[in-house]
């Protein structure tokens, strides 16, 4: 397959996820994710040019989960108790600058960058911006998320009660 | 003048919707709380070497916490002598001097300024150096590791001022002899509500976990039901002491992926902690626990994990929180990766309990702040009367739920901010 058509392939795929963040469709959503998956986003530190290390597997993160958490965290939402999210909040992910890199046809590396918008009632808004970096991995014909690194560009941040 | 004082009743147990509210009542902390009492300011491991430093707040100023040349501790406001510039803006380092962007002052790891450029050219050779150091903290003091500082010159020793809740935190912090380290990095997130009702519930509310956290007894995370064990008094209890410090303890047993990791480890600390510990706090090992330290250091150790977290002024109706996670020097790889894991999950900025908790205190000072609203105080009437003292354990002990340690924490800061004439209390 030519690079267009695999970026094509993407944009698609990654449209269609935002989609189903963003209609509150997270069971779908879940099926998307690897049984071995890593989603993980390392938080952020303000230091010399060039020394940030928040590959630092050590340090705290805002998610470090894996199918188990990631699946008992949309169960909390469908609990309807989840005060945070009650009422849902009004979620749109923005999804831009797709690269796929290194794709043969069975593994392909992919980063996007993201806005996602938040809106609780009232003027609770929240934004978030940041740049995923993404392995999929194709297993019987689909493609699944293996890894999601999600590099948020903050330092101080809001209740992260979204998924990117 | 207003009294602030009045805000807080001690006869009906109840407190004003201003305490948490208003614009001047938050004023009036910022110096007869946070000018006044010691606040947690870094953990000694953060910085171990000299010349080691990490950037913090104490209240609204920003400080600069620095290990000097010879081993000591130093707090700085970060903030030159000069024009009042940020001198340090990155979280933390090593280094042997800081230098301001803005002209160019630069002061040692002792706070003293030992560069100004064109000292004779532009001062003439007239500015006395010696006279413009930071300003630093007068006082620094440290117990278990935890490093606090005091911008009261006259402020009572950390010793005293920590008084019985020693206990406790020795129950934490002293277990084993290896002691605590911070994990790298620190969490920071930004939420509506008053820093005092964040403070209050990790002292002492116990009752707001089967309402607030509905969704993980929903999910079997704790026992459907019940906030605490069957061991009231002994391991199910909460404490309060002097100057407005509460601890609760709790005997939940751990889900099992937790228990399976930390229960062999648990069983080393407990061995250790015979020689550290008297056997009433060494049988709190395992617990959880959750404690504030007036006004607005918390921690919590619960599911395996461990924070110490800072809930910074941002105005009335503002906090930002700062959390480190906090592991054993001496903890086994699987212990360190669960402790991460764990803390990641419920108490972060996306943690499973922290979210709730935080749509509380946002909702909380929108809601109650109106001027028809602010009438009614709240009820802190839960249990009075109940606490007894303990021959084994220091302060006031009651069982879960009652809100003796909340309303003690009210009763504290009145005592300081009821205050008018700036005595001592």
């Amino acid at each position: 397959m030519n690079a267009g058509a695999l970026r094509h392939e993407f944009e698609d795929l990654l449209y269609h996820e935002a989609w189903l963040l963003d209609h509150d469709k997270l069971e779908e959503w879940l099926t998307l994710c690897a049984e071995q998956i890593r989603y993980w986003a390392p938080i952020r530190s303000n230091g010399a040019r060039g020394t940030e290390d928040w590959s630092n597997i050590r340090g705290l993160a805002h998610f470090d989960e894996d199918k188990t958490s990631l699946t008992m965290r949309v169960q909390r939402i469908r609990t309807g108790a989840a005060h945070a999210d009650e009422p849902p909040a009004r979620v749109r992910h923005l999804v831009s600058n797709v690269r796929v890199m290194n794709g043969d046809g069975q593994l392909a590396n992919v980063t996007s960058n993201f806005i996602v918008f938040k809106s609780r009632p009232g003027r609770d808004e929240a934004l978030f911006v940041g740049c995923r970096e993404d392995r999929w991995r194709r297993c019987d014909g689909t493609w699944k998320l293996e890894e999601r690194l999600i590099v948020l560009d903050h330092d101080v941040i809001e209740n992260v009660t979204v998924f990117f | 003048m207003t009294t602030w004082g009045a805000l807080v009743d001690r006869q009906r147990r109840t407190v004003s919707p201003r305490v948490f509210t208003d614009p001047e009542v938050y004023r009036a902390e910022q110096e007869r709380i946070f000018a006044r009492c010691w606040l947690y300011v870094a953990h000694e491991s953060q910085i171990p070497q000299p010349g080691d430093f990490v950037t913090n707040y104490m209240g609204e100023e920003p400080v600069i916490v620095c290990r000097d040349n010879a081993g000591q501790v130093r707090v700085f406001v970060n903030s030159c002598r000069h024009r009042g510039m940020r001198i340090c803006r990155t979280d933390a380092g090593n280094t042997r001097a800081f230098q301001c962007p803005y002209h160019g002052w630069t002061y040692d790891v002792r706070g003293r300024l030992i560069g100004v450029p064109q000292a004779q050219e532009a001062y003439h050779g007239e500015l006395k150096r010696e006279d413009w150091g930071l300003p630093e903290a007068p006082r620094v003091e440290a117990y278990r590791g935890l490093v606090f500082a005091s911008f009261d010159t006259a402020a009572e020793s950390l010793d005293a001022y920590l008084g019985e809740m020693k206990w406790y935190l020795d129950a934490l912090f002293n277990r084993s002899a290896g002691g605590w380290v911070v994990l790298p990095g620190v969490h920071k997130w930004s939420l509506k509500g008053n820093w005092k009702l964040a403070a209050e519930q990790f002292g002492g509310d116990n009752y707001h976990v089967m309402a607030g956290h509905e969704s993980m007894a929903r999910l079997g995370l704790f026992p459907a039901g019940k906030t605490s064990g069957d061991e009231p008094w002994t391991r199910d209890f909460e404490a309060v002491t002097d100057r407005g410090h509460g601890w609760i303890n709790l005997a939940i047993p751990d889900p099992p992926q937790v228990a399976e990791v930390l229960g062999p480890y648990l069983a080393q600390v407990r061995a250790q902690a015979q020689q550290r510990l008297q056997p009433a706090q060494a049988s709190l090992i395992g617990c959880t626990h959750v404690g504030t330290i007036f006004p607005h250091c918390s921690v919590i150790s619960f599911n395996g994990m461990t924070s110490i977290r800072l809930w910074h002024p941002r105005g009335p109706k503002r906090m930002e929180v700062w959390s480190w996670g906090l592991v054993e020097r001496d903890a086994p790889a699987a212990v360190v990766a669960m402790a991460r894991k764990m803390q990641i999950l419920t108490f972060s900025p996306s943690g499973i309990f922290e979210q709730d908790d935080g749509e509380m205190w946002g909702q909380c000072v929108e809601a109650m702040g109106g001027v028809f609203r602010r009438q009614f105080p709240l009820n802190y009437q839960m249990g009075a009367g109940y606490g007894r003292r303990d021959p084994e354990k220091p302060g006031l002990i009651h069982p879960p739920s009652t809100e003796i340690s909340v309303f003690a924490f009210h009763e504290r800061w009145q005592t300081l901010m009821g205050n008018d004439t700036g005595a001592r209390p």
